[in-house]
């Protein structure tokens, strides 16, 4: 079975926010302007 | 990417990391292994759905999913894991950066 990643090269990253690890909300659209961004989405930590 | 971060900040760019732990377990890994870059622990797996990020079936956990961004917020490099060590080096992504960064110029 495979799947179709929607996530493709060209498109805008699908807008976002989450609290960081101090509590505080990170929105992916704010760097929009400013820099380049890694986005890496991590496999988990035990 | 930790030990390799001052090559990204010094071509202007961020590293955003989101992962399936709690927040408690973000802090604690973030502290022992001194990660200078943003986390974004995401336990409910919203954003990991939202980029369809696969589910590993044999193990607890995610497969890697990594990308770079531009400046505008376009995917200009995507990467998802085929297995639980598919990771992107970081000459990858250094090369993707260097390459916006002289497109940008």
């Amino acid at each position: 079975m495979s799947t179709t990643n929607i996530i493709t090269p060209g498109q805008f990253a699908p807008d976002f926010e989450l609290k960081d690890i101090n509590g505080i909300s990170i929105r992916l659209s704010s760097f929009r302007g400013s820099k380049p961004v890694v986005l890496a989405f991590l496999r988990g930590f035990m | 990417m930790r030990d390799h971060y001052q090559d990204f900040t010094a071509r202007g760019a961020e590293i955003i990391a989101v992962g399936p732990n709690d927040i408690q377990s973000f802090q604690q890994y973030w502290a022992n292994e001194k990660m200078p870059f943003i986390g974004l622990p995401d336990p409910e797996h919203k954003v990991a759905r939202l980029y369809r990020q696969e589910v590993n079936l044999f193990k607890l956990g995610r497969m890697p999913l990594n990308s770079v961004l531009d400046g505008e917020g376009r995917i200009r490099y995507i990467h998802f894991g085929a297995s639980m060590s598919d990771i992107p080096d970081n000459e990858t992504f250094l090369n993707v950066i260097d390459q916006l960064n002289a497109s940008s110029n």
